[in-house]
């Protein structure tokens, strides 16, 4: 594993060193499991990321077999040069991250949400702690007992019944305001939706709401300018702008779960991220101008 | 998406029966890509599914039209409860392992088949057997002799199939199809759910349901 052992003793200062032994004999048993669909997966990684990141892109055959090998890789001959040194590395630090945080391990779509920090990041470290701290909140959509993304797809369901009431009455007729068809775009927030680039907008305007939720900057001065105040949920707002946006078809064409889900996984390369944040921020007035004010 | 077009420009109504198709089995079988070659005739490095994708086909089959919805699940089943939904109503439920990957087969035993008792809601809902990529076949660990015992075993139909070259795809949809046509209890249901769909929305419910809904 390319962790220098100064990082896996912070592994195991973090996490008391026991974290993942206290499981007992399971614990291989599932680091087993995880192993094989982490390979899979990473050899499936696509290459969108290539443009984004020259000095990856044009590494070296010697280098990427070593990174290969340490990573023990195999069924990867067929991929070109770059592409097997970014799944190397993506098994590297999801491997890693797996005995870093075994009660979540690894789930499919964590890929998908490690493979741009590996692709702006050379180093594996500096990639690794990154995407712990993008997944101290992200982890709670993998949590096995489902407490995570089922907050995730409510919250989308009622900020589309508070914003687009009409639209909601639909879903409910439906049978489909549980908002599960949005589960995609939870889980792997917008990643097979958007572009590369988009998604790394989307992101950064979703951690700078974050941030402003957690310091207090920028709240007072939104409700000054009437604007948008920040919010913790702004991935789901939109998420539920996407589908709002779509209201019209939906209404008219979608009688079923299936149709609607495929309508929103057929969403992937039409979105525009910036106009879909202005609806988010849209939906975030209307759903705070509507509800009523919570006690605190 | 040429498929969705196509499949758009085509009247939903005009159909004889609509069935529902479950795909289902370990990461990296190939789920997606028989699915991929079923709906458009190509075959892509994929990325691994998340959640559930779906795809509609249209095809014509002993003078039926038939309107099927695939369902095509992630391998790693981590939300059960979540997942257990994409299970009801399926007429057809295709398990999918890969020929060269011992560890899929032996988990449809193990998993797959306890989750589709567990979720299926229509007893005589047909299974099908399909052991994929057969173009490598010197990498080969589960023999076509294991994979016509386990079928007879738990009374399923087989195949072997390889969405890489083509090799038996479209013929394990129609024998999954057939063998539906040939279950009445799955073809009157299907006949039922088309009713349902034609029905215009703005329509009031039968009232047997609008007391129901009412109490």
């Amino acid at each position: 594993m390319p962790f220098s052992e100064s990082q896996i003793e912070a592994f195991s200062s973090i996490n008391d060193g026991s974290a993942f032994w206290k499981k007992g004999p399971k614990a291989l048993d599932d680091i087993v499991t995880w192993q094989r669909i982490i390979r899979l997966d990473a050899v499936r990684m696509n290459a969108e990321w290539v443009p984004y990141s020259p000095s990856q892109a044009n590494v070296s055959d010697e280098e990427t077999s070593k990174v290969a090998r340490k990573a023990g890789l195999s069924d990867d001959e067929h991929l070109e040069t770059c592409r097997r040194y970014h799944a190397a590395r993506l098994v590297s630090i999801l491997e890693a991250y797996a005995l870093y945080d075994p009660d979540t391990g690894y789930c499919q779509g964590m890929s998908d949400l490690l493979s741009p920090f590996v692709a702006l990041m050379d180093d594996d470290h500096q990639a690794f702690w990154c995407f712990v701290s993008f997944m101290r909140t992200a982890r709670h959509n993998f949590r096995l007992d489902e407490v995570g993304i089922r907050r995730q797809l409510n919250g989308t369901s009622d900020i589309i019944r508070v914003a687009d009431p009409e639209l909601y009455d639909h879903l409910v007729k439906i049978k489909a305001e549980d908002c599960t068809f949005v589960y995609r775009m939870v889980v792997v927030l917008f990643r097979r939706e958007l572009t590369f680039e988009q998604t790394i907008c989307l992101w950064e305007v979703i951690w700078a709401d974050s941030t402003a939720m957690r310091t207090g900057k920028g709240v007072g001065e939104a409700q000054k300018k009437k604007k948008a105040p920040p919010t913790n949920d702004l991935l789901l707002y939109t998420i539920a702008a996407a589908v709002c946006r779509r209201r019209k078809f939906i209404m008219e064409n979608c009688k079923g779960m299936d149709e609607l889900l495929r309508e929103c996984n057929a969403m992937a390369g039409t979105l525009d991220v910036w106009q879909m944040l202005d609806d988010a921020r849209e939906l975030v007035s209307r759903v705070h101008g509507r509800r009523p004010e919570t006690p605190t | 998406m040429a498929l969705s077009s196509s499949s758009s420009s085509v009247s939903g109504n005009e159909f004889d029966h609509l069935f529902k198709i479950l795909l289902i089995g370990d990461s990296g079988v190939g789920k997606s890509s028989l699915l991929l070659r079923f709906t458009a005739d190509t075959f892509d490095d994929l990325s691994p599914t998340i959640g559930v994708d779906f795809k509609l086909k249209l095809m014509t089959l002993e003078g039926k039209r038939l309107k099927l919805t695939i369902w095509d699940t992630a391998g790693q089943e981590r939300f059960r409860t979540l997942t257990s939904s994409y299970y009801r109503g399926a007429q057809g439920v295709i398990l999918v392992y890969d020929v060269t990957r011992r560890d899929t087969f032996t988990n449809l035993q193990d998993v797959w088949l306890k989750e589709v008792e567990l979720y299926s809601t229509n007893q005589d809902c047909v299974k099908l057997l399909v052991g994929n990529k057969v173009d490598r076949d010197s990498e080969r660990a589960v023999s076509q002799h294991e994979g016509i015992a386990f079928a007879r075993k738990y009374g399923c139909l087989f195949l072997e199939s390889s969405a890489k070259t083509r090799i038996n795809v479209q013929q394990c949809f129609e024998e999954l199809v057939r063998k539906i046509l040939e279950t009445p209890s799955l073809v009157a249901e299907a006949k039922s759910v088309k009713k349902n769909i034609l029905r215009p929305g703005n329509e009031p419910p039968p009232p047997e349901n609008a007391g129901s809904c009412a109490c």
